[in-house]
């Protein structure tokens, strides 16, 4: 008999990024190889500009005006343009704050903890992803630079030495966002460009003009794939992803501290700072999941952002929104546990007072819609995705409205309490806001690459040097992994999934062309 | 083609061009084993455990962050309580005028961002980048190394370095190409 | 690759407990020791109240290792993890210790009196506690115990239960059924979590409130969790006696390692926020549980929380060469799980109040044999249970599909 280390080792080993059961492999459909990944990717640059980028860029730009000019009337103004009173100090500035941080935390999340998990399927969205937040971050930051209304004297947020000898407020919770936001802005830009560099060297070294070539060919450092600089760059990604790692949590958590360090029923709870997360995490995936669908669908790039990534992303979001609705309900649960009529009249005036229409709004949105996403056949409708990630969007932007609002408008003392309805000047920025972000989106899948091709490369088969496939490339495509594995004749539902969505739309022509270019090599 | 050079001419090494990463993955370890030291190989992505074929060390670069770290942490105490105690003595809300708690979330920050722009230039000072002009960018193959090919730059520099035996040895570890690279940077 | 559509699979005979193995002695001395201890410890401190206290603190931490495990099984289906296959029938057998638990909870029954006394017998005048009645009330809290454990017995014996009979027959539906079930799992072990620490834990100080409490116990559970079962690798796999064969390397116990400094950073976090909200905004009817934790010589067990229960396993578990040395490795994880026993001691043993102590009786920190008789007696039964259970079927799950990734898998 053989002995259990002979039997143990003789038990097939799959390749890299292939998963037995299905649910996690073929990341990359169509078997890409490594030209037509860079091909594909790179295309979406080279190819002529189309009348759609167009249509979205006029209409981000025409957004982008508006909010260039509620800032400028609410800076030549002030603040009082804006609809907020007393008490209800704190209005839509704060909640365009909070919704755009949080769609940020997303990219973050999939660029650097589903990195550290070792989640493959991250590779293909994380770009694109980290793209967004940085952008998302731009809008965030935008707020609280407004809102202080003397926006001439914002420096003093920062510890400079000045004539009066006056030092920020180190025990201020907005004085925490100051650093955190910036930071974490900061700290997105530099991973999202380690990662561009190799990626920028191979548009520079497939550049036709000698504009682009220069252009991308300063920001590529001269990057040549040297396997002494990839030696360290493994270890500089790894490391920023392990920083990045904790600072989502932190940024998250300490706009969570903005609230919850007051004594306010309602703001003031121990469990905000990871219910923020958790909430960030959940509205950012929306935010991926809709940008996706809209790129996948105007770039062809179905075999890339696969309906595996849909699906993944809704498991997320089913996730974070479960755990985001187990916070409201522990809030609620101790709002009565407490004994404290503070806290019951907060949490009770929430969700039937005067503001129940924006709770229940935040309720169905956050908590009810996700719930769709247990069933697979609604995972795997586009359109069901589209609009549950949407409503997810308006849920997560009317939970920071109800936290805000609904908490301050009833005062301790009765006779301040006030209504809050938001003024023209409230609408034009946040709506403006878009227009910032939709220019910033439209200006990157323009110039840079959406998808981090080097990165895309590394988990398809014939990335690995042990593999089968790794030997040639005409053995990429003479055998399927399956075919390898003791289970191969059970039926993959998963796997059904993935092709049925695509039918046979999947090559890309100039995949096709590629591969054959590359066989005939 | 080079074979044609002038012995005089200053050349930088001879540039192999392998098709699959499994090539040149084996090419690595033999020509880490033939013991040359001043050479490199150059793929689109990073393959995996090429860096044990090539028989490298381990990146410093942890230590540096790690270092850059604390630093910006204890700069950013240090900060708030010298602000706080020593600059600009003023009781806001009834806090004290230091306390570690509310120290804790700029402490954090400042640590993360020291230690981030610490990852970055420490990598940048490490591949010694950016360096825009180098000798291989003249070879018109070796523009798809980022793209999908993957090559095996042995330096004239190093000392066990002869350009025909070396060439040959590189055509034997299944090169499908090789050719010797001038350094026209040096004069 | 070839070769793999002739390969004979292992039979579950192949890869269980040798008979050479210590551990088929750990079931009869586990179970003698416990015994053993508990009753001495039950001896000595059943009337002053300080064997339910201490008992208390023994079964929430051995408990919290337990549904550690069982979180720990339902997120390698729920993510579909390859690497862990090797070790994870290590969890599924932490996990289904469960039932033991549930027996294990009668002592705490008897002991309502000394350890929920302020809520059972509510003072005539306190408007809270009345207010609170419909939730803290002996009928209900019974309901509740009863739903949690079966809750957890469930799910522990589901995952076990499926995981052993794919050894057998090697179907892979077996892990599409327990991919499928991790879902409702995680939503099912939240919330059991939450409110069996709050009804345990929480209500032993019935007016202090904090929504965090149910997280910060999730937090500890599953770092002493990581910590044992980081522990139990190294064990296992000693060289002469490795249960594994050499399969489980160095490369799954870095990994665990890293989860195990990820849940370090994560109960500091949790720690930290519900310590620092509370603190900040200094409300009173908050700011009182502090007051008892950090009374008298408790404010010194706290700063050991903050440095051995974060600062120096931080710094320890950063290091690579740390993770992958199995001697400091297996020093840490035991410094680790010493850790959650003192975190866990400090949140419940402050409110000890000895029976017929006087009105103005100040808690302090003073360890007495019954904390460290329960201890050691809830765990010499949690180790039978288990090693009763390593017994009966095969060391690796053998047939799981995801095996052989687990086989070659290889950390960055």
């Amino acid at each position: 008999m053989a002995s259990p280390t002979e039997l143990l080792s003789g038990i097939a080993k799959p390749m890299p990024g292939y998963d037995p059961i299905g649910g996690r492999d073929q990341l990359v459909t169509d078997r890409a190889d490594f030209a037509s990944i860079t091909s594909d990717v790179a295309g979406v640059i080279e190819r002529k500009t189309t009348i759609g980028w167009w249509v979205t860029f006029m209409v981000s730009l025409g957004l982008l005006g508006i909010l260039g000019l509620s800032v400028a009337y609410l800076v030549y103004n002030g603040t009082g343009v804006w609809g907020i009173n007393s008490p209800i100090g704190w209005g839509w500035a704060i909640v365009n704050f909070v919704f755009w941080v949080g769609i940020g935390h997303a990219g973050t999340l999939i660029s650097a903890v589903l990195f550290l998990f070792r989640q493959k399927w991250r590779t293909g969205i994380n770009r694109f992803a980290e793209a967004m937040t940085i952008f998302a971050v731009m809008c965030a930051l935008l707020f609280p630079t407004i809102h202080v209304g003397r926006i001439w004297l914002l420096h003093w947020v920062f510890p400079i030495p000045n004539q009066m000898s006056a030092w920020p407020n180190f025990r201020s919770p907005l004085l925490w966002d100051v650093f955190a936001v910036s930071i974490y802005g900061t700290t997105s830009i530099l991973f999202w460009y380690v990662g561009l560099i190799p990626d920028l060297a191979t548009m520079r070294d497939r550049a036709k003009t000698k504009i682009a070539r220069m252009a991308y060919g300063i920001f590529a450092l001269g990057w040549r794939g040297s396997n002494r600089h990839w030696q360290h760059y493994e270890v500089a990604y790894l490391l920023l992803a392990g920083l990045a790692t904790p600072l989502v949590l932190s940024v998250h958590s300490i706009v969570s501290f903005d609230f919850a360090v007051s004594q306010l029923p309602g703001w003031h709870t121990t469990i905000f700072p990871p219910y923020f997360v958790a909430g960030a995490i959940f509205s950012g995936f929306a935010m991926v999941m809709n940008l996706v669908i809209i790129a996948r669908w105007a770039f062809k790039l179905e075999h890339i952002f696969t309906m595996k990534h849909l699906d993944n992303m809704a498991r997320v979001i089913t996730l974070t929104g479960s755990m985001v609705g187990y916070a409201y309900a522990m809030e609620f649960f101790i709002a009565y546990y407490s004994g404290n009529p503070y806290e019951s009249f907060a949490f009770v005036n929430r969700a039937f007072g005067p503001y129940a229409w924006a709770y229940w709004i935040m309720v169905s949105c956050n908590v009810i819609s996700p719930q769709l996403f247990w069933f697979k056949k609604l995972r795997n409708n586009i359109a069901v995705l589209f609009i549950v990630s949407i409503f997810v969007n308006i849920g997560m932007w009317f939970e920071r409205f109800v936290i805000t609002v609904t908490s301050l408008h009833r005062d301790f003392l009765p006779a301040s309490w006030d209504y809050y309805s938001p003024t023209i000047w409230d609408i034009g920025a946040f709506v403006g806001s878009f227009g910032l972000f939709g220019t910033m989106m439209c200006l990157f899948v323009r110039f840079l690459p959406l998808i981090a091709i080097a990165e895309l490369k590394t988990v398809i088969p014939a990335a690995d040097p042990h593999g089968a496939h790794g030997h040639g490339s005409d053995h990429a495509h003479s055998d399927h992994p399956h075919s390898d594995h003791p289970h191969s004749d059970h039926p993959h539902s998963d796997h059904a999934a993935v092709d049925q969505g695509h039918g046979g739309q999947g090559h890309s022509a100039p995949a096709i062309a590629l591969q054959k270019a590359t066989h005939e090599h | 083609m080079s074979t044609d050079h002038d012995t005089n001419e200053r050349e930088y090494g001879l540039l192999a061009e392998f098709t699959n990463p499994g090539a040149v993955f084996h090419a690595c370890e033999k020509v880490r084993d033939a013991g040359f030291t001043v050479w490199d190989s150059h793929t689109p992505f990073p393959v995996h455990g090429l860096d044990k074929a090539m028989g490298l060390k381990r990146s410093p670069l942890p230590w540096v962050v790690l270092v850059a770290g604390l630093t910006g942490a204890s700069l950013a105490m240090l900060l708030q309580w010298w602000i706080g105690e020593v600059a600009y003595r003023m009781v806001i809300s009834g806090k004290p005028l230091f306390a570690w708690q509310p120290s804790i979330p700029i402490t954090f920050e400042l640590g993360v961002l020291f230690a981030a722009f610490a990852s970055v230039f420490g990598l940048l000072h490490l591949c010694r980048l950016p360096r825009h002009h180098h000798p291989l960018f003249s070879s018109t193959r070796f523009e798809r190394v980022t793209d999908d090919r993957f090559f095996i730059a042995i330096e004239s520099g190093d000392p066990k370095y002869d350009r025909e035996q070396t060439r040959s040895f590189l055509a034997s570890l299944g090169a499908t190409a090789v050719e010797v690279i001038e350094d026209r940077d040096v004069d | 690759m070839g070769g793999s559509h002739t390969k004979t699979w292992p039979s579950p005979a192949d890869l269980t407990l040798p008979d050479s193995s210590g551990w088929n002695k750990v079931p009869l001395i586990g179970a003698l020791i416990g015994v053993a201890c508990i009753g001495a410890a039950a001896a000595m401190g059943w009337t002053s109240g300080r064997f339910a206290f201490a008992y208390l603190t023994a079964y929430m931490y051995w408990l919290s290792i337990a549904l550690g495990g069982l979180f720990f099984v339902i997120i390698q289906f729920a993510a579909r993890a390859g690497w862990s296959v090797l070790v994870r029938r290590v969890a599924e057998n932490i996990a289904a210790t469960m039932p033991l638990f549930a027996v294990l909870f009668i002592p705490i029954l008897l002991n309502m009196d000394h350890l929920y006394h302020h809520w059972l017998h509510p003072d005539a005048n306190d408007a809270v506690l009345a207010h609170k009645a419909g939730y803290l009330n002996k009928t209900f809290f019974l309901v509740r115990a009863a739903l949690y454990f079966i809750t957890w017995t469930g799910l522990a014996l589901f995952f076990h239960r499926q995981s052993t009979r794919q050894d057998v027959d090697g179907d892979i539906r077996h892990t599409s059924k327990m991919q499928a079930m991790s879902y409702p799992a995680i939503a099912l072990f939240g919330l059991s979590i939450t409110f069996a620490a709050i009804d345990w834990v929480k209500s032993i100080d019935p007016h202090w409130f904090s929504t965090m409490w149910g997280v910060y116990y999730f937090a500890g559970a599953i770092l002493g969790f990581f910590a044992l079962f980081g522990l139990l690798t190294v064990m296992m796999t000693r060289e002469g006696s490795d249960l594994f064969h050499g399969t489980v390397t160095t490369e799954h116990r870095h990994d665990i390692g890293k989860f195990t400094f990820g849940f370090v950073v994560f109960w500091t976090y949790i720690a930290f926020s519900q310590y620092f909200l509370i603190w900040y905004a200094s409300l009173p009817e908050e700011t009182v549980w502090f007051k008892h934790h950090l009374a008298g010589n408790w404010e010194a067990v706290g700063y050991v929380l903050i440095g051995g229960h974060f600062i120096l396993p931080f710094l320890f578990l950063m290091s690579r060469h740390m993770k992958r040395n199995r001697t400091t490795y297996a020093m840490g994880a035991v410094w680790l799980l010493f850790m959650h026993w003192v975190d866990l001691y400090w949140n419940i043993m402050p409110m000890y109040v000895p029976h017929g102590a006087p009105a103005d009786y100040h808690s302090h920190f003073a360890l007495s044999p019954e904390d460290i008789l329960t201890f050691v007696g809830v765990g010499g039964l949690f180790f039978a249970t288990f090693a009763f259970l390593l017994r009966r079927q095969a060391i690796v799950p053998i047939r799981d599909p995801r095996l052989g990734e687990s086989l070659r898998f290889e950390n960055f």
